[in-house]
């Protein structure tokens, strides 16, 4: 009798087992347009000092999980992870990169905003992005408002930088290229905080014990995959490469592949759950 | 994406700030630069011991290395070594030494051109070589070392755009924030290109007055 239940069983997960692998043959992807093709391999633009989503590791390769994304989609694309171009890109030069048709896609810590709706198409989100504050270790800034008549350190072109204009205009502003412009000027004191992604300042506050996080969130905005606008096929087959990453448990898998245990929590949140609400 | 002349209109105040940056830093930086330039002129003609050494080597130190290497070694660099100058004062001293070995050579090869005869004249006369330099020699090499004089400083006003790496708000800088944020590109660029031509214009016509001035002597 109990055989008879375990073979009843095995058969079950048998028939799960088809089911399942017939819902992955269901996210196949649409035919890759011509353009792209053509070009026989993914031009992408990646961040090179943002990790863990884009960055070079200590020997000068691409790394984190913006960049397993661009490689998982050449993949698809042409049958072979080696079929793609990276191209690092700063918050600056970016859509630029992609206009100029230096590349055909940033997957390169992109958030959602209108301006940038305005001249590129976004991709459905693929994972949320909030803001925080490095501040010095002894540092009297406590909260976001803490800021006010104080100098903040942040990128060109960043997210911050907007939010900050839009919402706090009084705040002094230093206006840097690069990520570690901005945090070499905070430990020589240029600034009274640095202001960025949360997701990259908590791996440069986990590194540095001199320095801190403030930990209010603030801008919470969805990251995107940027595309050139009217690329309405193209856009239809990275869309359906996320769903696909997203189905295939991809994410979880890049997040642990990239981001160690300590910090993970809040990665595996911004990829997999829906986004919190803040100012 | 057309020319959106609004889009300027908005920016204009902005773009307006950035420019009296931009003029502030560079007026100051010609000003100390032409300083080094003497100063520096001097003591290699002069001969004086030592310093005209050291003055050979900074000229070559600043011509040979790049502009932005200089700029970044005085923001991020000398802070380590206990000086940390602000944003405005790296900039001005970033330019006042890069022009300054340039403005060194300009005056120098005016120099040249002040004959033997009129330097042992001078001598003979009991003037002191100080005295020759101040009153004999400087007044005609600026007068022959004017239009060089004056495309290093183009070159300093024009190069003030640099100063945007380090975050000042000059005029580059603005361009370049407001298109980060906004995206118009050509708008932006081509706006400050021709605020940059008509700075480098008036400073042209600034110096041809000052050299028909200086050249009034040899005028019949």
């Amino acid at each position: 009798m109990t055989k008879t239940i375990s073979a009843g069983r095995m058969a079950l997960s048998a028939l799960a087992g088809l089911g399942f692998a017939f819902h992955a043959e269901a996210q196949s992807l649409p035919p890759l347009p011509e353009a792209i093709k053509s070009a026989g391999l993914l031009k992408a633009g990646v961040r090179c000092d943002q990790p863990p989503y884009g960055y070079k590791d200590e020997t000068g390769k691409f790394a984190g999980v913006e960049t397993d994304m661009a490689i998982q989609i050449a993949t698809w694309a042409f049958g072979s992870a080696d079929k793609i171009e990276l191209t690092c890109v700063t918050a600056e030069n970016r859509i630029p990169q992609l206009n100029g048709k230096k590349v055909d896609l940033l997957i390169a810590t992109l958030g959602v905003t209108p301006e940038r709706a305005r001249v590129v198409d976004f991709s459905k989100p693929y994972r949320w992005g909030g803001s925080d504050m490095l501040v010095a270790k002894d540092s009297p800034i406590k909260k976001l408002d803490d800021v006010a008549g104080k100098t903040v350190i942040m990128l060109k072109g960043s997210t911050q930088a907007k939010w900050f204009e839009d919402t706090m205009p009084k705040v002094e502003s230093l206006r840097l290229n690069t990520a570690s412009d901005a945090l070499q000027s905070l430990k020589q004191g240029r600034g009274d905080a640095y202001t960025h992604d949360a997701a990259t300042l908590i791996v440069i506050a986990a590194k540095d014990p001199s320095l801190r996080l403030v930990g209010e969130p603030f801008a919470i905005s969805d990251a995107a995959v940027g595309v050139r606008k009217n690329e309405a096929a193209w856009l239809a087959y990275v869309d359906a490469a996320l769903d696909r990453m997203k189905a295939e448990g991809l994410y979880a898998k890049w997040v642990e592949k990239w981001i160690p245990a300590e910090i993970r929590p809040f990665y595996t949140d911004a990829f997999t759950k829906p986004k919190p609400t803040a100012r | 994406m057309e020319f959106d002349f609004g889009y300027l209109a908005a920016q204009w105040p902005a773009l307006m700030r950035g420019l009296w940056l931009t003029i502030q830093v560079s007026a100051l930086s010609i000003v100390l630069s032409i300083a080094v330039g003497l100063c520096g002129a001097a003591v290699r003609v002069l001969q004086v011991p030592v310093l005209d050494k050291v003055v050979v080597g900074y000229v070559e130190v600043i011509r040979n290395t790049p502009l932005l290497a200089q700029l970044f070694f005085i923001f991020y660099g000398l802070p380590g070594l206990g000086l940390r100058l602000s944003l405005f004062w790296s900039g001005v001293l970033s330019l006042t030494l890069w022009a300054g070995a340039y403005q060194i050579e300009n005056i120098r090869g005016g120099l040249e051109t002040v004959g033997k005869g009129l330097r042992e004249a001078a001598f003979s006369l009991g003037l002191s070589p100080w005295r020759f330099f101040r009153l004999v020699a400087a007044p005609m090499a600026v007068r022959v070392g004017l239009p060089s004089m004056l495309n290093t400083s183009i070159s300093l006003l024009k190069n003030s755009s640099y100063l945007q790496a380090i975050g000042l708000a000059e005029l580059t800088f603005v361009a370049i924030d407001r298109i980060s944020m906004d995206f118009r590109t050509i708008e932006m660029f081509a706006a400050i290109c021709v605020i940059y031509l008509a700075l480098v214009l008036t400073l042209s016509f600034f110096a041809s007055r000052l050299e028909y001035r200086l050249n009034t002597p040899f005028r019949t």
